[in-house]
């Protein structure tokens, strides 16, 4: 391999796992999102969802030594992360009763439910830790990385698998891209799957084939606030080892962008995500260049609009030629 | 069924309609101010003086002394209600008339923005007196604000793009391109910081109450509400709107221009967020800065929510959550509890006002009791 070609595939390579890196917690959300969104409940909550989960992740974690002094240290972020999770839960199963139970309109209720997660977590974090800008000060633990053992005569695999600094891949960054096959073949091949997509469809007719409708919307939309979890607390507990106020900064509402651009279906859902994640990186490698930040910060937003219009300029025509 | 069972049945649908209308909203903020007190009580060790505080802070105190008799104390707080009050009145029609389209576009706070930037431009670069530049002012501000409120309209109508997306995108779009323009071309260069200069004096918005920024737009704010409350309620247009959201099948059936109602609502939206964008520039800040906080295009929605999209509610729904944050802000100062607990109490109360079965349920669990017990 000559020198130029081998730094090229080294750039590209981190390149790539940078994308990945990026796109995990838009990909972990959006899928969330899809299994509500297929199960016919639009989830505009995730943004808030993954706030409070992010959060409770980080003070679980970072008070888990002094509650549970027996537990090994190995344990904390674990704990954490079962924190941020039930938090999620908790958060996702007010908005469900409200919507199934009382008959509030999804949408807003999933606002107000964002309006909820920020203000409550800034109001915590003010309470908790006495800052409102971040947990700095507390010393949380992050989740794992796995790493992958990789022979030195390829570097460019090195960097792809473990990171440009060989630091290795956070283990949500694997159950994310696990989890879109995964579940993929649960809505295609399951009983469950076919139930829930049934439901999305027409609620009526899958309630006369004898489907427990209510149990099923209830089950999508806790189970995208579990995704929706987990996408938060990958951002406190592994993209960075600390909350932030208003940390997840849209990526709630770029997983639903997600959602609509991959036409409501995993494999699309996928590669919208990976779009995401790789317009932040052009975002941060243009921030490099003589170029005012204020224009690369418009490339994200950009990007995102342009595909929407392109998949809609695609489904137009594909609806004229039919 | 006999007469007699109708007539209950009829009366105890209208002891239901009733306790929805009276008792509604008085239950609602008393619940979610409960539960507001509830979290102050846990993280703070003067709950009562903190909750007070949060009530009763923005409100101006009389004060005797015997060498100035008696005199309103504390004018600049309550004038910062009024002025947020405005300009959360004009935000408030902006979500609302979208979302009676059942448009949920949150782009309030990009309309905003720009309509700010235009407004500033225009007084900044147009010569000439006041009586012909001002009113300019005014038109480039809402036709800024139109225009950006159109775009995700015509995206959503022509390509199916997701309004809740595009709007959210369009907004950090619209502010990255504030903060070029404002760091940028329209920079004082003798300023300190980066900031536009000084609009001219004549351009000013002429003061109401002294040692404050309360201006005329306190007494446009109601004949803009007056206008869009025509709008949706004595024009085609706001009929056709009106339909499209209540009934969006019917209004398609029944010929009712669908795709013009979506893209038009938005476009309106965006006219009123204008009016914001000049009170923020021609009377609030009378410059802009470049670090213009976004995020009020949110207490906006947040206002519409509460006022259930009438805009004759929004003036009141505006000075209610103006005073309550004036009030935290007092509160944060004086106390050791944080302001953002009305971001909560107020996502409560939107959360309770919209589950519109809770309060009959409640009702009737109750009455079911009483009815127990006197068994």
């Amino acid at each position: 391999m000559t020198p130029e070609l081998l730094s090229g595939g080294l750039l590209l390579a981190g390149l790539l796992a940078a994308m990945l890196r990026a796109a995990t917690p838009i990909l972990l959300a959006a899928l969330g999102g899809l299994v509500s969104d297929l199960a016919g409940s639009v989830n505009v909550a995730l943004e808030g969802l993954m706030l409070v989960a992010a959060f409770f992740g980080v003070i679980v974690s970072a008070h888990a030594g002094m509650w549970f002094p027996q537990l090994a240290p190995a344990w904390y972020p674990w704990l954490g992360c079962l924190a941020g999770l039930l938090a999620a839960l908790t958060l996702t199963g007010v908005l469900a009763v409200c919507h199934l139970e009382w008959g509030a309109d999804l949408i807003v209720a999933g606002i107000a439910v964002n309006i909820l997660a920020a203000g409550l977590t800034v109001f915590l974090l003010a309470s908790l830790v006495g800052d409102k800008g971040s947990t700095a000060a507390l010393n949380s633990p992050v989740l794992p990385s796995l790493h992958w053992p990789v022979t030195a005569d390829r570097p460019w695999l090195n960097v792809l698998l473990n990171g440009a600094y060989g630091q290795g891949h956070h283990v949500l960054l694997y159950v994310a891209l696990l989890g879109a096959p995964l579940l993929a073949l649960f809505l295609k091949y399951t009983r469950y799957g076919i139930w829930l997509r049934a439901v999305g469809e027409n609620r009526e007719a899958a309630f006369n084939a004898g489907i427990p409708v209510r149990q099923v919307q209830y089950a999508a939309l806790l189970l995208s606030g579990v995704l929706a979890g987990l996408g938060g607390i990958y951002l406190s507990m592994g993209y960075l080892s600390l909350f932030q106020a208003d940390m997840t900064a849209g990526r709630g509402f770029l997983a639903l962008a997600a959602i609509f651009l991959g036409a409501r279906s995993v494999a699309g859902t996928f590669c919208a995500a990976m779009l995401f994640g790789a317009s932040t990186v052009l975002a941060t490698q243009l921030g490099a260049q003589q170029i005012p930040t204020q224009l690369v910060y418009m490339v994200p937003p950009l990007v995102t609009l342009l595909a929407l219009v392109a998949s809609g300029a695609r489904r137009r025509a594909k609806a004229r030629s039919s | 069924m006999s007469e007699s069972t109708a007539q209950a049945l009829i009366a105890q649908q209208q002891r239901r309609q009733i306790l929805q209308q009276r008792w509604r909203l008085p239950l609602v903020i008393l619940a979610s101010l409960a539960v507001g007190f509830a979290m102050t009580a846990m993280v703070s060790e003067e709950p009562l003086q903190a909750f007070l505080t949060l009530l009763t802070g923005a409100l101006p105190r009389l004060q005797w002394s015997p060498e100035e008799g008696w005199r309103l104390l504390r004018m600049v707080r309550f004038g910062a209600v009024i002025e947020d009050a405005v300009t959360l009145t004009f935000l408030g029609l902006a979500v609302a008339l979208p979302f009676r389209a059942r448009q949920f576009s949150l782009g309030a706070d990009g309309q905003m923005f720009l309509a700010a930037l235009a407004a500033a431009a225009v007084s900044l670069y147009v010569p000439g007196p006041a009586f012909v530049v001002l009113p300019l002012v005014f038109v480039a501000a809402c036709a800024t604000g139109f225009a950006w409120g159109a775009l995700p309209g015509v995206l959503k109508t022509r390509y199916q793009a997701n309004e809740i997306v595009t709007t959210l995108m369009l907004n950090l779009i619209a502010i990255q391109f504030y903060r070029l323009l404002v760091s940028g071309c329209m920079r004082d260069p003798g300023a300190g910081f980066l900031v536009t200069p000084l609009l001219p004096d004549r351009l000013i918005l002429p003061l109401l109450l002294d040692k404050t920024n309360v201006t005329v737009m306190l007494l446009l704010a109601p004949l803009v509400v007056g206008l869009a409350w025509l709008l949706l309620m004595r024009t085609t247009w706001g009929y056709e709107i009106r339909l499209v959201g209540q009934a969006p099948a019917f209004a398609r059936q029944a010929g009712v221009p669908v795709e013009r109602a979506m893209w038009l609502s938005m476009a309106c939206g965006g006219f009123f967020a204008a009016f914001a964008g000049v009170h923020v520039s021609n009377a609030l800040l009378k410059r802009l800065p470049v670090d213009l906080t976004p995020g009020l295009g949110y207490e906006g929605l947040l206002v519409a929510l509460l006022a259930r999209n009438e805009p004759r509610a929004i003036p009141f729904a505006a000075f209610m959550y103006a005073y309550l944050r004036t009030g935290a802000q007092a509160m944060e100062r004086t106390t050791d509890v944080s302001r953002e607990v009305v971001l909560v109490i107020q996502a409560l109360m939107i959360l309770l006002v919209v589950s519109e079965r809770l309060l009959p349920r409640l009702a009737e669990a109750w009455r079911s009791l009483v009815q127990r017990g006197a068994r």
